[in-house]
């Protein structure tokens, strides 16, 4: 095709030819990625360009879904700003390439196109030391304050460490916004965090208080930063599996099936149906498990307490199954790229069936106890609101998106495994706030029971559980044991690891928060080069301390658990 | 499912064309302001009540120490190296295991055996269990069925040297107990179970035939 | 009455006030992780800690004599650890749970304590990454023996620990 006929067809790339000719190229040929359109960007129009893309009817690029670093040491611009776009009324998708030099590491910030940008920016940055420039608030986000040098650069060690002394303790300093002079109480600022009996998990939260309203507030994370990315570019990618687990660890089998499907597509790898029928069904539980620990921890929060062992009934059954899959409660480890670690158990069908019973009086106990319960809509409805349009604008996507009137799913906008072959909808509400964040959790549990009740009607898929190629997936142990050949297989396979071709892409999997994507690097050796995980939740706590503002502590207390922040994927 | 009937919007598709530039909160009814859906939740409350008191054998709460969960024949738990039928250690010291552990938990010194067959086998052979995050891939890796898992779990150590578990505590013998195994590469009672429910499905079959029923609806169900 | 310079009373009340401390932990779950979940795991309605008196969660330092670290540490959490840890009263023993804590489990990296006896000391370790939640209650259990155990040793004269030097 003639680029003429290309900038016809695409409006993206007209927008593209409006700029100087050089400033943005797309990636062609041999050794370009092909899950996404491409383009290398110079720094200098990287804002208009955005702006553009945003804003012309034709592209609509609304979502600013990541940005993301990755170093070149051999390269002369070293330093690599990677965005990912898209366009929710199109349903296109689009990746930025913005090269920088090491002494000159300064790329224009997004954040006046995209809110969403703020910790994605700070996040490169603290892990690259790449500057955004007019950045709000550019400092170290994951690592403390005593730390030196970026860790993600390929010349860090992944095991040096830096120890931070009391004295060294970041104290934000908050500035009032001015106005309201007519209150009668004196503003201080509340430290509530990263130990305090009302904040699960590993947050800070420095507010600002007139009386009980919030004025101004600063999130601190990194608590839990472990640091996966690093660990996983000195691991192999089979090993892997075991820290994907860990991100979001209340629906770590998700995590599983995300990252093996990010590295199938790589491979090229056909999963065989058993396998993607049993990954849509446990992806399916995890995703009610997942619901059940974010609307139970939230209603904790606002005192309703007997919700809490209702839903962690729930949670064991359904760990009961997981077990029985693959032997562990939490961090399964069910997945191996190309299928399953082990064929499904015998009686997995009627335990499937057994918990599908199980499961449903429980949640409408929790119903008849919470949906119309004036304390807790007291407590819920208009707390924390967010209208769709923001909710996009700063990068939202899942339940807490859809909880604002935007039906996107990357189940339904993107299907995958078996999603399109069964019949189910989208909960939308149109609140935005506490309470409709945790009725379309509700919704969706009925939903992902729905698909599970009709895969299991379908019967199991016959045949093997894991893909039969022996560059990907380990011999079976008769044929190991009885043929050389497997046999060096498995020895190569163990030691070597998966060899997979050098190329990059961008898969997204729903999580149980959002869209949950990886962006895999691979140089062709044994391990990735570099993987980013596009934590769905990593956006939506960003705009903690602006949603707070206005409203009172305990309101923040209450919203915390319905949004769901997951710090072992917030942080990773 | 009342809370469709109340806001019918729910549970449908907009195209997204254009994101809601306002919230619209959900209204409250009369009934909820006068707080009279707290009685239906304390008809839950108090059902869940009586049916703990009364329906003992419902109760979910397992008795700990005396009573144990029914862990499956797949759960990942301590270690086991497995043994010859002379009572030596299977493994060979081939360091795939090691080689494997995401956690570099596995410590193994090879030396040679004095059985020409068996070329080599560990001379030390330690798990540091506090490191160990009992993924199974070492069992993955295994390709002598040296290294299988039990479904042991009580564990807890005073300190940090006590918790390098070395080669004569992995082959205890009462780990051998086979209602103890956990995670290994095959599940022979698995097997059984498939071939049983096999069986039941093909007796079911041959029971139809006899009686003149049709098979398919035999089969499906 | 004296015995070997010390009251009757105060020989009577040991037992005692021992015998109540292991069968009325005050626990304080120091969770950041995986192992948190678990630890919620344990206190809900399949395990119930409460059935060995250990229901009284408490997030306060102030009231707790007993800390279980669940999850990972990192080098940023870690003076806050430290100093939650200062905080709660004598006696006090701390379970650190899963592998994390214990030894930084498969993170051996830039931003994760190896291990939190790095900073507190450490009286029973559960290994597992989580641990189930049979295998946290039986390492608790442990705990209630160390007691024991400590107690007769104190009686032979030798130093009573839970009282830590650190």
């Amino acid at each position: 095709m003639p680029p003429e006929a290309a900038v016809a067809l695409d409006p993206a790339a007209a927008i593209a030819a409006g700029f100087p000719e050089g400033s943005v190229v797309p990636q062609e040929g041999p050794g370009a990625p092909t899950d996404q359109p491409t383009w290398v960007v110079r720094r200098e129009v990287l804002r208009d360009l955005c702006r553009a893309l945003r804003d012309n009817p034709k592209t609509r690029f609304d979502l600013l879904l990541d940005v993301c670093g990755v170093d070149y040491p051999e390269r002369e611009e070293r330093f690599e700003s990677v965005y990912h776009l898209y366009s929710m009324p199109r349903g296109r998708r689009l990746r930025l390439k913005v090269p920088v030099a090491e002494g000159d590491a300064r790329i224009p910030s997004v954040v006046p196109v995209w809110k969403g940008a703020d910790w994605f920016e700070r996040e490169v940055y603290d892990m690259f030391g790449v500057v955004f420039e007019d950045h709000p608030n550019l400092r170290r986000i994951l690592t403390h304050d005593g730390f030196q040098g970026h860790a993600l650069r390929k010349d860090y060690d992944p095991a040096r460490r830096w120890i931070l002394t009391e004295d060294k303790i970041y104290m934000p300093k908050l500035v009032a916004p001015p106005g309201r002079s007519d209150s009668m109480f004196e503003r201080m600022t509340i430290n509530i965090g990263p130990s305090h009996p009302a904040m699960h998990g590993t947050f800070r939260f420095v507010a600002m208080v007139d009386g009980e309203e919030i004025v101004a507030s600063e999130v601190e994370i990194g608590y839990l930063h472990r640091c996966m990315e690093k660990m996983s570019e000195t691991h192999t990618w089979q090993q892997v599996i075991p820290y994907t687990d860990r991100l979001n660890y209340c629906s770590s089998f998700i995590n599983n099936v995300a990252y093996c499907r990010t590295v199938e597509k790589l491979l090229g790898v056909e999963v065989p149906p058993k396998a993607v029928w049993a990954r849509t069904i446990l992806s399916e539980f995890s995703r009610v498990m997942d619901h059940c620990v974010a609307n139970g921890s939230s209603l904790v929060d606002t005192g309703a307490l007997t919700n809490f062992w209702y839903f962690f009934q729930v949670r064991e059954e359904i760990y009961g199954l997981l077990e029985a899959v693959c032997g562990a409660r939490l961090t399964v480890s069910a997945c191996r790229i190309g299928g399953l670690l082990a064929d499904l158990p015998p009686d997995f069908v009627a335990r499937c069936r057994r918990l599908l019973e199980f499961i449903p009086p429980l949640i409408d106990d929790v119903e008849k106890l919470i949906d119309k319960n004036r304390i807790w809509i007291d407590r819920s409805v208009g707390i924390a609101a967010i209208s769709g349009e923001d909710a996009v604008n700063w990068s939202w996507t899942g339940p807490c998106l859809r909880a604002s009137g935007v039906a996107y799913d990357v189940r339904k906008a993107h299907p995958y495994d078996l999603y399109d072959t069964v019949d189910w909808q989208v909960p939308v509400l149109y609140g935005g706030d506490t309470y409709d964040r945790y009725k379309v959790r509700m919704l969706e549990i009925r939903q992902s029971l729905s698909i599970i009740r009709q895969l299991l009607d379908r019967g199991m898929p016959e045949g093997p559980f894991v893909v039969d190629d022996p560059h990907v997936a380990l011999p079976s142990k008769e044929a190991c044991y009885n043929q050389m050949e497997s046999m060096i297989y498995h020895f190569k396979l163990i030691m070597d690891g998966i060899q997979v071709p050098p190329g990059e892409t961008y898969l997204m999997t729903e999580g149980a928060n959002g869209e949950l994507g990886f962006y895999v690097v691979s140089d062709g050796s044994g391990k990735p080069y570099r993987l980013h995980v596009r934590a769905p939740c990593f956006p939506i706590f960003s705009t903690f301390s602006d949603l707070m503002r206005g409203h009172s502590i305990s309101d923040a207390i209450a919203t915390l658990g319905g949004l769901n922040v997951i710090a072992g994927e917030l942080e990773r | 499912m009342t809370e469709l009937e109340a806001r019918p919007e729910a549970l449908q598709l907009p195209g997204v064309q254009d994101h809601p530039k306002e919230v619209r909160p959900r209204p409250m009814s009369l009934g909820e302001r006068l707080y009279l859906p707290l009685l239906a939740g304390m008809t839950v409350t108090l059902r869940h009540f009586f049916q703990n008191i009364f329906r003992t054998r419902e109760r979910v709460t397992i008795q700990y120490p005396e009573e144990r969960r029914d862990y499956s024949h797949r759960y990942r738990g301590h270690h086991i190296l497995t043994t010859r039928p002379d009572g030596s250690v299977r493994c060979v010291a081939c360091f795939l295991c090691a080689t494997a552990c995401p956690a570099d938990c596995i410590h193994i010194e090879a030396g040679e055996h004095h059985d020409v067959n068996v070329e080599k086998y560990p001379v030390v052979y330690e798990i540091d269990m506090l490191r160990c995050v009992f993924c199974g891939y070492c069992v993955d890796a295994c390709p002598e069925e040296a290294i299988i898992m039990s479904n042991n779990y009580d564990m807890a150590f005073y300190s940090r040297s006590q918790s390098i578990v070395g080669k004569e505590d992995l082959m205890k013998p009462f780990t051998f107990d086979p209602g103890k195994l956990g995670y290994r590469p095959r599940f022979p009672e698995e097997e059984e179970k498939r071939a049983a429910m096999r069986r039941e499905a093909f007796d079911l079959v041959a029971a139809a035939k006899a009686k003149g029923e049709p098979q398919s609806r035999v089969a499906a169900g | 009455m004296e015995v070997q310079g010390e009251s009757w009373l105060t020989t009577k009340l040991e037992p005692f006030v021992d015998w109540a401390q292991k069968n009325s932990f005050w626990p304080l779950p120091f969770g950041t992780a995986c192992c948190a979940i678990e630890f919620m795991g344990t206190v809900s309605s399949h395990y119930d800690m409460s059935r060995f008196g250990y229901e009284v969660v408490r997030f306060s330092p102030r009231q707790s004599d007993l800390m279980i670290v669940a999850g990972t540490i990192t080098d940023k959490m870690a003076p806050v650890l430290k100093r939650i840890y200062d905080q709660m009263p004598d006696p006090k023993w701390v379970v650190s749970m899963g592998a994390c804590a214990c030894s930084g489990g498969f993170y051996r990296a830039y931003h994760v304590m190896q291990g939190i006896d790095e900073i507190i000391p450490v009286d029973i370790y559960v290994p597992g990454c989580p641990p189930s939640p049979e295998g946290l209650m039986y390492g608790i259990l442990q705990i209630k023996e160390k007691i024991d155990r400590e107690r007769k040793a104190s009686r032979r004269g030798g130093k009573r620990k839970g009282e830590h030097a650190a």
